[in-house]
């Protein structure tokens, strides 16, 4: 290889980043931040793409990439997990399991609006049930691409879908019983 | 419910700044990386220091000559001795890794984290001494007539060791990872800084890298400004071939390239693609080219050319793995521990199993027993791990191999491969690192099993901790043709051994409550073994007992025969059996083909009805 054609293959390198980048970093950015935070999330996906630009030349082409990248991001956000539960013990543990922020393991399921017990409803299934969700409903994965960042069949994506929902329903009925068995009874004449 | 679960998107209206984000990513990627050419044969000029930049500081240190006793924890390491194809095996402090170098007939073994350097006769295999030093000595040398130990401790030091003499007779105030090449010792510190140091200790030079391994005459570094593996040459040229790993094969940063070494006339690169170190590529240096030879398992950690093969070791999967660099063919190879570092001596292949610590010679040409051909691996998990061998057309019951923290799943590879060379599908399951609860690790397995579409029948085997999660696991499910529990802690033990050892015991889980609850209290008549490991071995061994007092011991043994006995009780179809010889609730190491015989005996039950 000539140094100009080296030279020429970089740069060709530098502009397929950069469209990478421009085309997917909100997406990225989005999903480290609904498990980790905006305080890790920012690190989190700049980790994302520098594993990116060090595999370029295996990046599958297309909207494949895009799978790609949640593939890599899923493995970044457990890495960031685990170095918490490192740092800080059970007590983050829970906290950053509860999803973005540090205060969501405070949330009490009598005190909760709707949304806030369908997030503790969340935590409550098991991780696997809980990626799935988040990567159908706030990531808006296809089926093809869920089963490509969590390594299962297409096909057991949909059942597994299908699973996870009837759980997550199952404990945030549980929790707004428990809310409302909680509330204050009116005076009876 | 799905409005609902929309609506709560914690990311919902999050502001985004592209540019600061873009700023953090060229940070880690380094715009001068982006934007350098791969260039090879390009020669940089070696940069010779005075010595003055690093002073050398001479003072002779005497060591503390002494026999260390064994260790209290260590296992008896019959079930090693054992295994076909290893032939000698040296006792090792447990506990830190080790790292070796050969002298003479004699092999230097270095323990980390317990300060130990023992030698050990090639001849006879025994330790012949053993020094304490003072310090974490992460690597051991040998060049010069001396041996020297390399530390990042203090801001980095090595020690210059006199083996006549049994002293450190110099201390270096450079330290890292080390390496003799030519006539001089080099170090690389953690500011990726490379020293060449004379047999006195003076610093010839100092220049930038970070020792990767030697090959095709060359020591190989990794350039700081480059990110690329580049040679040194003993003459000190720099730069004279760069490996052009920037293709995307190999990362150069975090984990990055751990270990370089040849053979078969290539030059061969272990990567630590993120977040484990998984990955062989091969450099040709005839054209040049780098390719991926593809990933192995995880958690490699050494390599080395032996009998024309490439032999690389994995402590997570306990294996010891052989790469035909000719034909491509690997051949994998289950340790009786956590394979470590490998070494040539009196041509053999020396492997250290660093927990449980042991020094082993492994005759390839002996009948080494295959780990048994992988028909499920669940990559994409981690960092769960589900590892089936066997056969998919297995006839009879999956064996489900169930570890805990401390026994992980690699721990089953001798019984895993005997098992899946008698034609069952075995599954050993477990984590790569972390901890969790019994009831994610029933989950796990559950979900595991589901995605790679093995279906019960199983048959359960669990050590220690494991029963909490095999209980769990099997309750409300009838497809369980069978269980062994072998040496199961006791329900509420590790709370009484820490009470009555005054907290100095292995901490309890959080709280075992729910899982104990949870779990399968009766099994029927289905086949159960309980293992007992050897008390006199444990609780009721006179070290135990000079160590905690009778009275403390025999509490405590009778909690964990009570404990067993409840165990027992789970079935109408039990037989409890006493694994002798055994070390300290090691029973799978030290008795890896008792625990295979039971199983086999448990699966034979169930096929024939």
């Amino acid at each position: 290889m000539s140094r100009s054609n080296a030279v020429d293959d970089q740069a060709d390198r530098g502009l397929r980043f950069d469209q990478l980048f421009n085309s997917h970093y909100d997406a990225i950015y989005r999903y480290c931040a609904r498990r980790l935070g905006g305080s890790d999330a920012e690190d989190a996906a700049a980790d994302v793409f520098a594993v990116a630009w060090r595999h370029l030349d295996q990046m599958p082409p297309g909207d494949r990439a895009r799978a790609w990248l949640y593939g890599v991001a899923y493995r970044v956000v457990a890495n960031q997990y685990r170095s918490r539960r490192r740092r800080t013990g059970l007590t983050a543990r829970l906290q950053t399991l509860a999803g973005v922020g540090g205060d969501d393991a405070d949330r009490d399921p009598t005190t909760g609006s709707d949304v806030e017990l369908v997030l503790m409803a969340l935590d409550e299934i098991s991780r696997t049930d809980r990626e799935l969700l988040r990567l159908s409903t706030w990531d808006g994965l296809t089926r093809a691409e869920i089963g490509y960042v969590l390594g299962i069949k297409e096909n057991a994506v949909d059942q597994r879908l299908h699973r996870a929902r009837a759980r997550l329903k199952t404990q945030f009925e549980l929790l707004v019983t428990q809310s409302r068995r909680s509330e204050p009874r009116e005076a009876s004449a | 419910m799905n409005e609902l679960l929309e609506r709560a998107d914690p990311a919902m209206g999050l502001e985004i700044d592209p540019a600061r984000l873009r700023a953090r990513v060229d940070e880690r990627i380094g715009i001068s990386v982006r934007l350098r050419p791969v260039v090879r044969g390009r020669r940089r000029p070696w940069i010779v220091a005075a010595a003055s930049f690093v002073a050398v500081i001479t003072v002779a240190v005497p060591l503390l000559l002494r026999q260390e006793p064994p260790s209290v924890y260590a296992p008896s390491l019959g079930g090693i001795a054992d295994v076909p194809g290893v032939q000698t095996v040296v006792p090792l402090a447990s506990g830190g890794v080790q790292t070796m170098a050969v002298d003479g007939d004699t092999i230097w073994v270095m323990t980390a984290l317990q300060n130990l350097l023992q030698k050990v006769s090639i001849a006879s295999g025994e330790i012949e001494t053993t020094y304490t030093i003072d310090g974490y000595v992460e690597g051991v040398v040998v060049g010069g007539g001396y041996v020297w130990l390399s530390s990042y401790d203090n801001g980095g030091e090595s020690l210059r060791f006199d083996p006549t003499s049994g002293t450190v007779d110099l201390t270096i105030p450079v330290g890292g990872r080390a390496a003799w090449f030519g006539d001089s010792l080099w170090v690389s510190d953690d500011q990726s800084r490379l020293y060449r140091i004379s047999v006195d200790g003076e610093v010839l030079s100092t220049g930038a890298g970070e020792i990767k391994g030697q090959g095709l005459g060359y020591l190989w570094v990794n350039d700081p400004v480059t990110g690329l593996i580049s040679s040194v040459g003993e003459d000190e040229t720099h730069g004279e071939i760069v490996i052009p790993t920037e293709t995307g094969l190999v990362t150069t940063d975090g984990w990055g390239v751990r270990e370089v070494t040849e053979a078969g006339g290539d030059l061969w690169l272990m990567d630590g693609d993120y977040p484990f170190g998984t990955n062989l590529s091969r450099f040709d240096p005839d054209t040049g080219e780098l390719s991926s030879f593809g990933s192995l398992t995880f958690g490699l950690l050494d390599m080395i050319e032996y009998d024309g093969s490439l032999w690389v070791t994995s402590h997570t999967d306990h294996l010891l793995i052989r790469v035909d660099p000719d034909s491509g063919v690997v051949s994998r190879f289950p340790m009786p521990g956590k394979a470590g570092g490998l070494l040539i001596a009196d041509d053999s292949l020396w492997v250290t199993l660093y927990h449980p610590g042991a020094l082993v010679r492994v005759d390839p040409n002996a009948e080494l027993v295959a780990a048994g051909e992988i028909v499920a691996d669940d990559w994409n998990r981690y960092p769960h791990r589900l590892l089936c061998t066997g056969s998919v057309d297995a006839q009879g019951p999956t064996v489900i191999l169930e570890s805990y923290d401390w026994i992980d799943y690699g721990s089953w590879s001798v019984v895993q491969a005997r098992l899946s060379n008698q034609g069952y599908l075995v599954c050993a399951n477990g984590y790569l690192e972390g901890e969790t609860t019994p009831e994610q690790r029933a989950a796990d397995l559950d979900e595991a099993l589901v995605e790679a579409g093995i279906s019960g029948p199983y048959v359960l085997v669990a050590a220690g901790d494991g029963v909490h999660t095999t209980r769990l696991f099997a309750n409300g499910r009838d497809d369980i043709a069978g269980v062994v529990l072998v040496d199961p802690i006791p329900i509420g033990f590790p709370a009484l051994a820490d009470s009555l050892l005054n907290g100095s015991g292995r901490p309890p889980w959080d709280d075992l409550g729910p899982a104990v609850s949870n779990g399968l209290d009766d099994f029927g008549d289905q086949p159960l073994v309980v293992i007992r490991a050897d008390p006199e071995a444990v609780f009721l061994s006179r070290r135990f007992i000079d160590g905690v007092g009778r009275e403390t011991a025999e509490a405590l043994n009778t909690a964990w025969e009570d404990g067993l006995d409840f165990y027992a009780g789970l079935s109408t179809n039990v037989r409890s059996v006493l694994a002798e010889g055994t070390g300290q609730h090691m029973v799978i190491w030290d008795r890896p083909e008792l625990v295979a015989d039971q199983v086999l005996d448990v699966l034979g039950t169930t096929n024939t009805g």
